[in-house]
């Protein structure tokens, strides 16, 4: 069964007003459970439009949405969110991590809504970071951590809900070159583990890595080819 | 009229909750008439986003409802002295015509805001909406009484007049304070004390009936917790306030709000609102049981309001039985 | 319960959150707690005068009954005394000697009455502490009185009333009667007014009425009517400075909501990223409003225990003119601390609620930011 499934996806920003476009144009699209698949174009191209209504952070103005089979976009918010928060976890590309607090605080911040102590809370925290080489410098601002260990950070909190997809948007476009392979190792051990991850990339680095099991070339809005590793 | 710091503050609150109930109808009115959920359009998405703020707006109002309407009872209380024949907030209600009235609407409110707010709740946990119109409707019968009762209050304090001195002569002779309240005293102990039981009683045992699984019990068990809701404060009034007084002929029903009785009418009171509304909430609730995304919903949420009425009304059979066991007062039943 | 994690988790966000931003919610509590603060004091310092009056008019007799001529207080002889004996349930009919009397040295007006405790020993008087304090007369020292024939009168201090009761009896003079009846020229028999008790405090009502039939040309004044004169009007006068102070909280009002509306792009940028990483927009409400729950609270205390202090332990400094008006003799009043959760309740709605009001619907527009605008940054 495939994870997620888009028909017909259509998404007009401003729409009956002169500052009106279309960001993507009935794009259909199966993704199945397991390994990594990148959406590359240029600026423009929808990318990140479709990753965030594949993310259920957006309703397609058009189309219909399943994730595990179930219908989503008619959903009220809080279902979405409800479902968005224990399905995806989302790597930014500009990290977005909340300064001020701590390295640990940032990972664990998706997860209080959820009801689980903060001692527990924690740990899984600290666990994360720890996989990731990061335990060190859990309680240290974010401000003060360098961009490796930010991106890093970013990349613990995409998972503390135990996401089963994964979905990271440029996520080297503000790294240098051994950052992103970094980057990339850790993507390679989450793919191991079973989880989905989807990219939105133009970075070559990225979508002509070995571990890519699927390249989507957009362009105005649509999908206009596809490449899958043999 | 009389200008003391708490009616200004009941105004004030009064004022609150009218505006936000009215803002929260405007956007009722809207979401009733554009409401259209297989819709993704930026309108329909506005209008979703705006059930939000109304539900913020209304659990505020309801907050600060239940709020005025001790500190409405309090502020009639303390200004007993300011009238000749009062001799409690039963007197300084009765000082003009508006004043019972307003209490009346305040209770009634603080009902129909809190079943507001659990229907609005049970709608929220469904994954379609399927109560939408109907709760906006519903608001919108509210709001005219939130707004009424505001009035009703304004005009009942720019009735009050305070005697002074120099006019003291010609208002000394006017009539004792004589209320509703005075009809309520007149009730006989004795029946009165076994419709407290049967309505107590009916209210426990259809609501472990509902509770077990049976749904026909259900009716019969809103309709008894909310009888039960009027039964308890006449009873309050004509059979258990004396225990408390200690006075086989005080029965005033806002005295026990007082320091001197360990404002034990604060917990009778509100075990008893706590008690009536979700009681009252099952019953709106229950004919939309046959709802297809409420099936699910409904069950647990109709399950929890129970046991949370039947608590409450636990609470208050306690603090009444407590308040007459260990009363000095021993009253023959006639 | 998960239930109580969750908002203890919320809360935990939402202060973490308030100190981070400390410089702008400091200067929001400070304000909010000044506004609290004036407020209070208001609200106690009228509820302390009030009480204050109250403790005093305990010991004050039922009725009093005084003559009336041309719809003027005027002088009453010992016949009326008798008459007013005779009514069923009266008792201890007593005259009353009472006057102003104008010091033009310092511009003020005494009070002067007999009382029992000044008859015993003629040639001196009690004053209260404001004429003390304006005359620069102790115990012991010699006062004098300009009497009715011009002629003055030296009197020796016998005793300065404790500045505890002050409100009441700061103007005060205690003389005996002969001393009084020399100083005003009044013949013996005629009397400022009478008092009497009624045994029955329920009969007081119907007592009034039969005094008033029995001498036409007299008026009752009950005790009870005077308490109620002075709770209306410590009443009005709390609400009239509440009036004016409305003036402040209105301004307190729009600059809630514009410290509420005008969210910073940092605050901005956070409530996106929570809503980006899951946080609901309800959940982001509730931290919108466990921050103003923190806020109010911390703000109504701290206004409070202010207003308290200011009241209680500085005797209400600021608007002490205000509230208590009147003459020259301004008494030094030591109000009796009390806390009633009456008026606690009063002052909670006073300030919470309008803050609340201004607050949730910016909270609303913050909360309801969509979560992948974080992703178009």
């Amino acid at each position: 069964m495939s994870l997620i499934v888009l028909n017909g996806i259509t998404k007009i920003f401003n729409r009956g007003r002169p500052d009106e476009f279309t960001a993507l144009s009935d794009v259909s699209l199966e993704i199945e459970p397991r390994g990594l698949a990148v959406f590359r174009g240029p600026s423009g191209s929808g990318k990140t439009t479709l990753l965030s209504i594949v993310g259920c952070m957006a309703k397609p103005s058009a189309g219909r949405v399943l994730v595990k089979g179930r219908e989503v976009t008619s959903l009220p918010d809080r279902f979405l969110t409800d479902i968005r928060r224990h399905t995806f976890g989302f790597i930014f590309q500009q990290l977005h991590l909340v300064r001020g607090i701590s390295a640990l605080e940032n990972v664990i911040l998706p997860a209080y809504p959820s009801g689980e102590g903060l001692a527990s809370l924690r740990e899984r925290g600290v666990r994360l970071l720890d996989l990731l080489g990061l335990a060190h410098r859990a309680d240290t601002n974010v401000e003060w951590l360098s961009g490796g260990e930010a991106q890093r950070v970013a990349i613990a909190r995409a998972l503390i809900n135990e996401p089963a997809i994964v979905i990271a948007d440029e996520p080297t476009a503000h790294l240098d070159t051994k950052l992103s392979l970094d980057f990339m190792a850790a993507m390679e051990r989450l793919k191991a583990e079973g989880k989905t991850i989807l990219f939105a990339s133009h970075d070559p680095l990225v979508y002509e890595s070995t571990m890519v099991d699927r390249v989507l070339e957009m362009r105005d809005g649509r999908i206009v080819a596809e490449r899958r590793a043999s | 009229m009389i200008v003391s710091p708490a009616v200004i503050a009941l105004m004030l609150g009064s004022a609150a909750v009218g505006l936000l109930a009215l803002y929260a109808s405007a956007w009722g009115v809207r979401i009733l008439r554009h409401w259209d959920l297989r819709s993704g359009s930026e309108s329909q998405l506005q209008l979703e986003k705006r059930t939000y703020l109304v539900s913020t707006l209304m659990a505020w109002a309801f907050a600060f409802q239940v709020g005025s309407l001790f500190l409405f009872i309090f502020t009639a209380e303390d200004l007993h002295r300011l009238f000749v024949g009062a001799m409690c907030a039963a007197g300084t209600l009765n000082v003009n015509e508006f004043g019972y009235p307003t209490i009346l609407l305040k209770v009634g409110n603080a009902l129909l805001a809190g079943i507001w707010l659990i229907v609005n709740y049970t709608d929220n946990r469904a994954s379609d909406y399927p109560l939408i119109r109907k709760k906006y409707a519903f608001l919108l019968v509210i709001t005219p009484l939130l707004l009424a009762e505001a009035v009703l209050q304004g005009a009942y304090f720019a009735g009050l007049k305070a005697n002074v001195i120099t006019s003291c002569c010609g208002s000394l002779f006017g009539a004792e304070a004589q209320g509703p309240v005075s009809s309520l005293v007149g009730l006989p102990a004795g029946p009165m004390r076994a419709a407290l039981i049967a309505s107590l009683s009916i209210t426990f045992a259809s609501g472990l009936l509902f509770r077990s699984g049976r749904v026909r019990a259900g009716g019969l068990f809103s309709v008894s917790s909310l009888a039960a809701f009027f039964i308890s404060i006449a009873a309050l009034v004509s059979y258990i306030s004396p225990y408390i007084y200690e006075l086989p002929t005080h029965h005033c029903p806002f005295c026990i709000l007082q320091r001197e009785y360990s404002y034990i009418g604060y917990f009778f009171y509100a075990s008893l609102l706590g008690g009536a509304i979700p009681g009252a909430a099952v019953g709106v609730l229950l004919p939309f049981r046959g709802i297809g995304c409420l099936q699910g919903v409904l069950p647990p949420v109709l399950r929890r309001l129970t046991f949370a009425s039947l608590f409450l009304y636990f609470l208050f059979s306690l603090l009444v039985v407590y308040s007459i066991s260990f009363s000095a007062l021993i009253v023959e039943m006639d | 319960m998960n239930w109580i994690d969750k908002q203890r988790n919320i809360v935990d966000f939402a202060l973490s959150s308030l100190l981070r931003r400390w410089r702008k919610n400091l200067a929001l509590l400070c304000v909010y707690t000044f506004v609290v603060f004036i407020v209070a004091s208001v609200v106690f310092f009228a509820e302390a005068l009030k009480r204050d009056a109250c403790l005093v008019l305990e010991g004050a007799p039922d009725v009093v009954v005084q003559r009336l001529i041309a719809g003027r207080h005027d002088l009453i002889s010992s016949g009326h005394m008798e008459k007013l004996a005779r009514i069923t349930g009266v008792s201890d009919v007593k005259g009353r000697l009472w006057a102003y009397y104008f010091e033009p040295s310092v511009g003020a007006n005494y009070t002067m009455v007999v009382t029992e405790e000044a008859a015993g020993r003629p040639g001196t008087v009690a004053i209260g502490a404001g004429v003390s304090r304006t005359l620069l007369a102790g115990q012991g020292d010699l006062i004098a009185f300009r009497g009715h024939d011009g002629a003055y009168v030296s009197l020796e201090v016998a005793r300065v009333f404790p500045s505890s009761s002050e409100l009441v009896s700061a103007d005060l003079v205690e003389i005996s009667e002969e001393d009084f009846r020399a100083l005003f020229g009044l013949p013996e028999g005629i009397y400022t007014d009478l008092t009497l008790r009624v045994r029955n405090p329920k009969e007081t009502v119907v007592v009034a009425d039969k005094i008033r039939r029995l001498l036409p040309d007299t008026r009752p004044i009950l005790r009870e009517e005077i308490l109620r004169t002075y709770e209306a009007l410590f009443d009005w006068r709390g609400g009239i400075v509440l009036a004016i102070f409305a003036g402040a909280a209105l301004a307190f009002i729009i600059f809630a909501w514009d410290k509420a509306t005008s969210l910073t792009l940092e605050e901005r940028r956070e409530i996106g990223i929570l809503k980006a990483v899951g946080w609901e927009t309800s959940e982001v409400i509730v931290m919108k409003s466990w921050e103003g729950i923190v806020i109010s609270l911390t703000a109504f205390l701290l206004g409070l225990v202010l207003a308290y202090v200011h009241v209680f332990f500085t005797s209400g400094t600021l608007f002490e003119p205000v509230l208590k008006g009147w003459a020259v003799l301004y008494p030094r009043f030591q109000p009796v601390p009390f806390i009633d959760p009456y008026q606690v309740a009063t002052l909670f709605f006073l300030t919470v609620v309008p803050y609340t009001v201004a607050t949730v619907i910016p909270s609303w527009g913050a909360a309801t930011i969509d979560p992948d605008t974080i992703m178009r940054q």
